[in-house]
């Protein structure tokens, strides 16, 4: 299977994000709050390229039923929205009026020129790591929680069934649609340091 | 042309420091110093034709949304890149470096921006992006002598031909830009910023 192989061959990377100061914080629930609220924020405004990236992908869908799998994908995108509009009340911020740090429009640059110029494989291969990593950490930090841990909320949406279903319907797809060429592996691991590179901005970012 | 043409353009007073940011570097300098080791050299050049072939692709696109007659200026200036691009390939070839070499993440992001722009945004906000690009890459080696080791690099990037199409780029731009035409102006000069440190820092 092509997704478990490129899972396999990006494990350094996906370890040195499990082991990230912002990630060990979300585990144990140290991960200060201002930077929290970064982080939402820059994620909210990724969240909405990663929207149109779907999009973009159903446009290229020869196949009807798979242009309905990128469709049920963008509504979980919008339920991760909705996760983030309820933090935002809480965090005071304004999702409209995000400005981008650098990692994070580097991050949306390139999906954006991967879904517009790139194939439908490429695409794919490009929102694989968010997803399946995001997955991977909500398992992993589920073991941390406890009563009144501050960020239940993230980690049991990153942790539920609905989100690892979402996330086995985009890896069937890359299996079925990506062959193990240089530009799938390409996107796939520049994705992932996209995530890792992520975790870090809102630790370096103090705005 | 006169660079202060460029200088004093509407996009260059409003880019306020990133302008020098963006036209000034250690690696340029020591070119006009004469002393940066030709492997960087080769390294920054590989990095550019990787940089220039994403141009062509970002051009290719303004090209097919700019009406007439704005959209001369851009398909000569895409059939000068073209030959740019052949003239990358023949120095790789007399002087052994390798063009396919992985792209530096800083070239990249340049990349990536370039394009994602070209497909997002609207003709005329992709004219003072590409006027950026050429008018400060001019600039940048119009500062230098054309002497030394570097010379026919600082010659062929600085000449009176390049510099007219500048010209004509800024001719094509609106004169009073908006925030918006200002905004991705700037951007391009923090990408440039970073793509002369790129090898330099290594």
């Amino acid at each position: 299977m092509l997704h478990a192989s490129l899972w396999q061959q990006n494990a350094a990377l996906t370890q040195r994000i499990g082991g990230h100061p912002f990630v060990r914080g979300l585990a144990d629930g140290t991960l200060g709050r201002d930077a929290f609220r970064r982080y939402v924020a820059q994620d909210a405004f990724f969240l909405r390229a990663f929207l149109k990236a779907y999009a973009l992908a159903a446009a290229k869908c020869d196949d009807f039923d798979r242009a309905r799998v990128f469709h049920e994908l963008m509504a979980g995108v919008f339920d991760e929205l909705e996760l983030h509009e309820s933090y935002s009340a809480t965090l005071g911020i304004d999702l409209d009026e995000v400005e981008p740090y650098a990692a994070t429009k580097a991050y949306t640059d390139f999906l954006f020129r991967v879904s517009w110029h790139g194939s439908l494989a490429e695409i794919i291969a490009a929102m694989v790591p968010c997803m399946r990593l995001y997955q991977h950490l909500g398992h992993e930090l589920a073991a941390s929680l406890r009563p009144d841990h501050p960020y239940e909320q993230w980690i049991k949406t990153y942790s539920g069934d609905e989100f690892g279903q979402l996330c086995a319907r985009l890896e069937s797809l890359l299996d079925e649609i990506a062959s193990n060429s240089p530009a799938v592996h390409d996107a796939y691991r520049y994705a992932m340091q996209c995530e890792l590179d992520f975790f870090s901005a809102p630790l370096e970012n103090l705005q | 042309m006169n660079l202060k043409l460029v200088e004093q353009s509407p996009l260059v007073l409003g880019a306020g420091e990133l302008w020098r940011k963006g036209t000034t570097a250690d690696f340029l300098s020591a070119i006009g110093d004469e002393n940066l080791p030709t492997e960087t050299f080769h390294r920054w050049l590989v990095q550019d034709y990787a940089f220039a072939k994403g141009l062509a692709a970002f051009q290719a696109i303004a090209v097919a949304k700019t009406p007439r007659p704005a959209q001369k200026v851009l398909i000569a200036g895409l059939s000068a890149l073209n030959a740019e691009l052949d003239w990358f390939e023949q120095k790789a070839h007399e002087h052994q470096f390798d063009l396919n070499a992985v792209n530096h993440p800083t070239c990249r992001r340049y990349v990536d921006y370039l394009i994602a722009a070209a497909y997002t945004q609207p003709y005329k906000v992709l004219l003072p992006i590409l006027y950026g690009v050429e008018a400060a890459y001019l600039c940048a080696w119009s500062s230098l002598e054309p002497s030394g080791p570097y010379a026919e690099y600082i010659q062929r990037w600085s000449n009176p031909l390049f510099a007219e199409y500048v010209a004509e780029l800024l001719g094509i731009c609106d004169h009073e830009p908006d925030e918006i035409q200002q905004r991705q102006f700037n951007e391009v000069l923090r990408h440039e910023q970073d793509f002369w440190c790129m090898t330099w820092e290594g």
